[in-house]
């Protein structure tokens, strides 16, 4: 009998650049009955735990899993809801930490509705309409280089941050990364969301175009600088992906900072041209019921909602401790970082700040 | 047995719950109309409010028009949890500044000056409930109105209806119920009273004719008077009857007492001559009995065709000929001359030919038996509305002083020898019966007379 462990990887390369997908299959254990597609933002390796625990309880169903990018999953989904149920395909499940996509996609009526047990725990910030669920908390979090950074250097929250760049300027300048937000989703709405939060967010910018911001596409790539020391310190980082790399052996410290504390949660649709709509939605309550929260939370995204925050980690005692908490609420208000006029203002903005010489990394468009 | 018609509690009750139904729609229908307008009015401030938030954001720098949609703006908009939004914001030229560009809802920008305007519209296939709020632009490189269109879906406006009209209507139902266990015991107590009436009835004796001496509301107090009334005559009747049934022992006990004297005597006479007188005697005393039978018998019949026999039309004048011939052979050797005056033709009125029949040939043998000397009249004729039925004759007559006393039974004439003294009791009862009347004329020309007058129903309308 073969495991859910015994899954193997498929990494092929779809024809077109935009469309450049991973596929995964994970085969069922016994004879399968469906195939559910995954179409996700989001490391394979993170959610492989997840997928094979599902497995476990529904070891009839093969689950084959498309890691995309975010914008390439936003066209197909919408193209195939423009396509209608007769016509378009994008998969039985969509996974994505560009909230802000799936919320359009929900208010363009490309989702189908569920309501389960599972989904009625929700807080209400993390799911919207029925249709665009929540189920991960990964907080936004400041990544350093314990070797590159002196502990009474290391800031706790932006305004020690801008001081810090402001105290030191030669010693970070060129070593502090964060995302391209014009071209990373979450990038862009932790950026979004940071000058929503506090007045800090304009003087931190200015810093950062001091600096000499080292801007990349992704998570991935900033870290991979942090593990070979490019830079020192990542900010707005997701901490998810970080802990990931830190469990893995890289040598890196994570603070979550003190002053207020972004929170993603990636979110999953089932699209309304979705197949094996049943499995889908297994497969989504499956992730929001206790048993595969507890697996994200060892061994995929490592945080969560109410819980301590995970050992070895810098901050406060919990994510959702009075008054730092801001989830990115899965909701409408997420239209509005969808707004074209508003994103291409604020890049314009952001743009001037961080200046022309940002040293930019590959334009690879991969995302967290 | 009494016919069993639905209860007049479940009847008051049925009409009223009826009237409470409407009245309970008709509340529920107005419930859920304000309810709509309500919710309608209270998402409208925050369309309006959130349009109004994005128009403050549009600016100029003199070539290009900008917009900023603040969160704030969506955040009003997502106070209804459920709706999906749709917007968008053109500059005064019609161009797409932002949002969605199939967005079809109309901008009349002449009507934008006066402030934000709503309209319910359809976008992909969903009703929507739109604002468009207008921001004059006057730097522009065309100075007007750029406009802000903002669209909701209605989920949160139903349910927002669905929510109060549901309360509404439990309000409206519970009122309705209350309303009602009020009406059933209102409707009971009021007929309390009947109960009560049925309870003395079913507690009362055989005998027990009394009035029933009960309190009652204005509504039923005819009822009860009615039933006392009613009780009063059956008591009257009653004590008639009694006094009948005791009379009429006396009256046979009478005669059989004297035949059976009559019969001992016969029984020890020897001499054939008397024997004779007394077998005539006694023939005699038996055929008074006899009549004495036969008058109660007739009495007995007409007193029940008066209350069984419906009315069908009679030819009295007929009636009267043929009665007075029967009679004519009862003026036995004396020479008396009979008559009938009146009409050839019929005359014809609502009674009961038989119980006419009889009172008339009662009195023609009360007019033969006591009156009549030489001349017996019957006249059949017509006064004011009304058939009479007159027997005259020339004989002595009543007293007018005893006039009201010979109608009573067994009250035959002081003076009148033998005779039930039924005859008149008969006419007088056939006369009621008929709704009519016996009176009695005395002339000092033509003699005494007994006057039926009958009711004529071709005088009634």
């Amino acid at each position: 009998m073969i495991r859910g462990a015994a899954a193997f990887v498929l990494a092929l390369l779809l024809a077109g650049p935009a469309r450049a997908a991973e596929v995964s299959r994970f085969p069922a254990s016994e004879t399968a009955r469906t195939t559910l597609t995954i179409r996700s933002v989001a490391d394979a390796d993170a959610m492989a735990p997840l997928i094979r625990d599902y497995q476990q309880l529904y070891p009839d169903v093969t689950v084959v899993y498309h890691e995309y990018v975010t914008t390439a999953l936003f066209d197909e989904v919408a193209a195939a809801c423009a396509a209608g149920p007769a016509g378009g395909y994008a998969g039985d499940l969509v996974i994505s930490s560009s909230v802000d996509h799936l919320i359009k996609l929900a208010n363009d009526g490309c989702a189908r509705p569920h309501r389960s047990i599972e989904t009625g725990r929700l807080p209400d910030w993390a799911a919207w309409r029925d249709e665009v669920f929540g189920f991960t908390t990964e907080p936004a979090v400041i990544a350093y280089r314990p070797d590159l950074v002196p502990r009474e250097d290391l800031p706790h929250s932006r305004v020690e941050l801008v001081d810090l760049l402001r105290r030191k300027p030669e010693a970070y300048a060129g070593r502090i990364g964060s995302y391209d937000i014009t071209v990373s989703g979450i990038g862009y709405l932790f950026a979004v969301y940071d000058a929503r939060a506090a007045a800090t967010y304009g003087r931190l910018v200015e810093a950062f175009g001091r600096a000499n911001l080292r801007v990349r596409c992704c998570t991935g790539e900033l870290i991979a600088d942090l593990e070979a020391g490019r830079i020192a310190i990542g900010y707005n980082l997701l901490g998810s992906y970080v802990y990931g790399a830190m469990r893995r052996g890289a040598r890196l410290g994570l603070v979550v900072p003190r002053d207020y504390t972004l929170v993603l949660s990636r979110a999953a649709l089932v699209p309304v041209t979705a197949r094996a709509v049943g499995d889908a939605f297994a497969f989504l309550d499956y992730l929001l019921s206790e048993r595969g929260q507890r697996v994200a939370r060892e061994q995929a995204f490592f945080f969560d909602r109410t819980g301590p925050l995970p050992p070895g980690v810098d901050g406060p005692p919990s994510l959702s401790a009075a008054g730092i908490f801001r989830p990115i609420t899965v909701g409408p208000v997420l239209l509005a970082v969808q707004d074209r006029a508003k994103r291409a203002r604020f890049l314009a903005e952001w743009r001037q700040s961080i200046g022309p010489e940002a040293q930019k990394g590959s334009r690879r468009a991969e995302e967290p | 047995m009494i016919a069993r018609t639905p209860s007049l509690f479940s009847r008051l009750v049925a009409v009223l719950a009826v009237v409470l139904a409407a009245g309970a729609g008709v509340l529920l229908v107005a419930a859920w109309a304000s309810a709509r307008l309500a919710a309608d009015e209270a998402y409208d401030r925050l369309l309006v409010g959130a349009a109004l938030q994005i128009a403050e954001t549009i600016a100029s720098d003199g070539r290009e028009v900008s917009v900023d949609p603040p969160f704030s703006a969506f955040e009003t908009l997502g106070l209804s949890p459920r709706d999906r939004i749709f917007y968008k914001v053109v500059d005064p030229a019609d161009g797409l500044l932002t949002g969605d560009a199939d967005l079809a809802v109309p901008v009349e920008r002449a009507r934008l000056a006066a402030g934000p305007l709503l309209l319910d519209w359809e976008h992909r296939g969903q009703a929507v409930r739109a604002v468009v709020a207008g921001r004059y632009v006057p730097d522009a490189a065309r100075a007007g109105f750029a406009a802000v269109v903002v669209a909701q879906t209605r989920e949160a406006r139903r349910q927002l209806a669905r929510t109060l009209t549901v309360k509404a209507s439990l309000m409206v139902l519970a009122m309705s119920a209350l309303a009602l266990g009020a009406v059933a015991v209102a409707v009971r107590a009021a007929l309390r009273p009947l109960g009560a009436i049925e309870g003395v009835l079913a507690a009362r004796g055989p005998n027990d004719l009394s009035p029933l001496g009960l309190a009652a509301p204005r509504e039923i107090h005819l009822l009860v008077g009615s039933i006392d009334h009613f009780m009063g005559r059956l008591a009257g009747h009653v004590a008639v009857m009694k006094r009948f049934i005791a009379d009429a022992a006396h009256q046979i006990r009478t005669p059989l007492t004297a035949l059976a004297a009559q019969l001992d005597l016969l029984s020890s006479e020897t001499d054939e001559g008397r024997r004779r007188e007394q077998l005539a005697r006694v023939r005699e005393r038996t055929a008074e009995l006899g009549r004495l039978t036969n008058q109660l018998l007739n009495h007995a019949m007409v007193i029940h065709r008066a209350r069984s026999v419906a009315l069908s039309p009679v030819d009295v004048a007929g009636l009267a000929r043929r009665t007075l011939i029967d009679a004519v052979q009862q003026a036995g050797d004396r020479v008396i001359d009979v008559g009938y005056e009146g009409a050839d033709d019929p005359v014809t009125i609502p009674g009961d030919g038989i119980a006419l029949r009889e009172a008339l040939a009662n009195l023609i043998h009360n007019a033969f038996k006591h009156g009549a000397a030489s001349r017996l009249t019957v006249r059949v004729g017509r006064e004011r509305g009304r058939v009479l039925l007159a027997v005259e004759d020339d004989g002595p007559g009543i007293p007018a002083s005893e006039w009201a006393r010979v109608r009573e039974p067994f009250q035959a004439a002081t003076g009148g020898g033998t005779g039930s003294g039924l005859g008149l009791t008969i006419a007088a009862e056939v006369a009621a019966a008929h709704g009519g009347g016996l009176r009695f004329e005395a002339h000092a020309e033509r003699g005494f007379c007994v006057i039926l007058s009958l009711p004529d129903g071709e005088a009634r309308p």
